[in-house]
């Protein structure tokens, strides 16, 4: 480690200790006359940090080339194509934790660039997520977990309440249970106008909110040795939720088709009981001038399945360092400057959830201090989320492909074109096939 | 002797005036083209390079017979380009015959009928996303407004609705295609022939049916043939409307080309979806070169 990253590491943990500094005041470094290629993740919640980069090309000299700023799912093709073209000659690239194994070493271990105290900074359970067969490839910039809003005045009606009570036997609460929820969708739900819940219903979206919901049904993806498990009882419980509420109509008759810009704008039109979602809608939903729900939105942990864990499918998206930069100091400079203190700040004004431990606590006194008492529940509920319910996909190159194939048998079963059994039987075949491919088995 | 030269010269010149075109085709069409067909007989992975120099032979294309995911792709996007052609003939023809008869304003309508094309296929699966969405869509509100229905319909969920919403944002999109070259061809038609009809006492729908359909054939067939290709490689729309869903009832050729080769990194596998689909386009070129070389003979032009 060199004495400009050791002083990097110096100034990052002073910034702890003083929240509020300015970049300026951290040595990040020298790099006159030297131009840094990056491709980044493009969309709204993304792009407010970029603007912060400035500040960076001051302090160090360098300028930062954006080669490339566009979704995740586009950003993920271009990477193939330059690890098949041998043309990966830039140096920082967005990443994700359920994209990253897929990569195999084409990033670099960033415990070799940046010193371990800066890395202390961070939450340790999502940096271990951020590891790739004991390789920390990843800097993990923002992470998403999800947690069940709810339309508070619903459970205010005491006849509603009353009502039911005598149809389900047990008092009307924020459900604790993905039963409860089923049964108080079923129960809200006045279709076209209304509906109980919603989920994300195609690609990868809808076979993560499936191996949540899975885990916390007691199953399993792959047995140890790696042979597709999730065709299982509890694989069979954990479709039939999804199944058992598209019958009922307690959900648009679209959801197979939607992603979470679907299932965001729904809950914020207000025609939408309960809603699963991550942290960085809550400020949105949360806004008079967006939402139909602002000043009406309850927020409760993600609910318990049978086997009493709570759902919590979560992941990070992050920053990596290609192995073939030019100027990996640099690029480690950069990392750590668009991860710092100050810049998770920006991010956690709009509820993204920061990855460094004392983010957390400097968000929520901000909040306080505001008086934003909603941001105040939001960031608390989703801290406990994060320290003790969320778990990532397996952490194998092959897990968008399975996905692949599984969300399309998912679609299967929930429009009624293959029971709830034989679409996780399908689904489970061809993932052997992809599984024996791989040389797992 | 050197008669003979010059003759020599005079044989080669059209082979060296030629000679840039070839290689151009070469390294633009050629090369690439025969790359890609070696890719489809090896494992190739995008993430994992090396796996391009494993000969596996015909695996892939082995592999694809027995594959009923593509089969049921191949036979929808035929379907596809069926109906999509079919509609937007019939649509784009009555567009460029209503056009045809004004006398004002025919220039700013032409121009207005071409906004559809300048929109970006994305653009114009998002616009038609949102329109057919159950819960906030412009068309079930509507519906629901009118007293039509009092459910929301599933636009691009049902079966049969799903692939029908894909084909009105593609008509939407290109039908002007086909109307602007069919009303090229009205413009281009000599006004004696139809004269000459209406003073032997023939009716509109005669001369429309003997002289103005088969001189707009060819017009017809050149359009047929543009949009079957561009139709085949259907995309940008289908994936951002349904991503090929749900439970595959409106995946495409293209759209699962590009989770096979991308997403899952199966470029090998991909690239022998690939080379069968091209004999889909191959068979709708030739269909229509021939049906196009037949309404010139019966025009009676050159062949």
């Amino acid at each position: 480690m060199n004495m400009t990253l050791k002083a990097l590491a110096l100034g990052v943990s002073a910034t702890a200790m003083i929240a509020g500094s300015a970049a300026a005041e951290i040595d990040y470094g020298s790099f006159p006359d030297y131009t840094l290629r990056v491709k980044l993740i493009g969309g709204a919640q993304y792009e407010p940090l970029y603007a912060e980069i400035g500040q960076w090309e001051e302090a160090t000299g360098a300028t930062v080339q954006i080669l490339s700023r566009q979704n995740h799912f586009d950003l993920d093709r271009e990477i193939k194509q330059d690890i098949a073209a041998g043309t990966l000659n830039w140096c920082v690239g967005s990443n994700h934790t359920s994209f990253a194994p897929q990569y195999g070493n084409i990033y670099a271990d960033l415990t070799e660039l940046i010193d371990a105290e800066v890395l202390a900074e961070f939450v340790p359970l999502v940096l271990e997520h951020s590891t790739v067969g004991e390789r920390l490839v990843q800097l993990p910039r923002h992470s998403d977990v999800s947690n069940l809003f709810f339309l508070q005045s619903l459970y205010e009606d005491e006849e509603r309440a009353a009502s039911f009570e005598d149809e389900h036997g047990y008092p009307l609460a924020p459900p604790e249970t993905w039963d409860q929820v089923r049964d108080q969708a079923m129960f809200f739900a006045d279709p076209p106008d209304f509906f109980g819940t919603q989920f994300v219903g195609r690609d990868e979206a809808v076979s993560g909110r499936f191996y949540e919901m899975l885990v916390a049904e007691g199953g399993e993806l792959f047995t140890d040795d790696w042979e597709p498990a999730f065709n299982s009882e509890a694989g069979v419980r954990a479709l039939s939720w999804f199944v058992d509420l598209y019958d009922a109509g307690a959900v648009p008759a679209g959801v197979p088709n939607y992603l979470w810009d679907d299932t965001g704008l729904g809950f914020a039109s207000g025609s939408v009981a309960l809603n699963l979602d991550w942290a960085g809608w809550a400020a949105f939903f949360n806004d008079p001038d967006e939402s139909a729900a602002a000043g009406n939105i309850g927020l409760v942990r993600a609910p318990m399945g049978s086997a009493g864990i709570r759902t919590g499918w979560s992941g990070s998206h992050s920053f990596s360092i290609t192995e073939t930069c030019d100027n990996k100091e640099a690029a480690a400079s950069f990392v750590t400057f668009l991860t710092d203190h100050d810049r998770q700040m920006v991010e956690a004004r709009r509820g993204l959830l920061p990855t460094r431990t004392r983010v957390w606590e400097t968000a929520m006194d901000e909040f306080r201090e505001g008086g934003d008492e909603f941001m105040v529940t939001v960031f608390e509920t989703y801290q406990a989320s994060m320290a003790e319910d969320a778990f990532t996909p397996p952490l194998i190159p092959e897990w968008i492909e399975v996905s692949n194939v599984l969300w399309p048998q998912l679609q299967a079963a929930m429009v009624g074109d293959r029971t709830p059994q034989e679409a996780l039987d399908a689904a489970a075949a061809e993932a052997l096939i992809i599984m024996e491919d791989a040389g797992y088995r | 002797m050197l008669r003979a030269l010059r003759a020599r010269q005079t044989a080669l010149a059209p082979l060296v005036l030629l000679l840039p075109a070839f290689t151009v085709m070469l390294f633009v069409v050629a090369l690439p083209l025969a790359f890609s067909f070696y890719t489809s007989l090896t494992p190739y992975r995008l993430i994992r390079p090396e796996t391009i120099e494993i000969f596996i032979g015909a695996r892939n294309y082995v592999r694809l017979w027995d594959n009923p995911v593509f089969w049921a792709a191949f036979w929808r996007t035929i379907l596809f380009l069926a109906i999509a052609l079919n509609v937007e003939l019939l649509l784009g023809l009555g567009i460029a015959l209503l056009i045809n008869r004004l006398t004002w304003g025919q220039r700013t309508l032409r121009t207005i009928m071409m906004f559809p094309m300048m929109f970006s296929p994305i653009l114009v699966g998002f616009q038609f996303k949102f329109i057919f969405n159950d819960n906030i869509g412009i068309v079930n509100n509507a519906l629901q407004a009118l007293g039509l229905t009092d459910r929301a319909i599933p636009w691009l969920v049902d079966a049969q609705l799903a692939m029908f919403s894909i084909i009105v944002a593609e008509v939407w999109m290109s039908t002007s295609i086909f109307a602007i070259l069919l009303l090229a061809g009205l413009l281009a038609m000599p006004r004696d022939p139809i004269e000459a009809a209406r003073v032997d006492g023939c009716n509109s729908w005669q001369v429309f049916r003997h002289i103005t359909l088969p001189f707009l054939m060819p017009f017809i067939f050149i359009a047929m043939t543009i949009r079957s290709l561009d139709v085949a490689r259907a995309y940008d729309i289908v994936h951002v409307m349904t991503g090929g869903g749900p439970a595959g009832r409106t995946e495409l050729l293209w759209t699962l080309l590009a989770r096979v080769g991308y997403d899952n990194a199966r470029m090998g596998e991909a690239n022998a979806m690939a080379y069968v689909s091209t004999l889909l386009s191959i068979a709708f070129t030739v269909f229509f070169f021939r049906k196009l070389m037949a309404a010139r003979r019966y025009m009676g032009g050159a062949e």
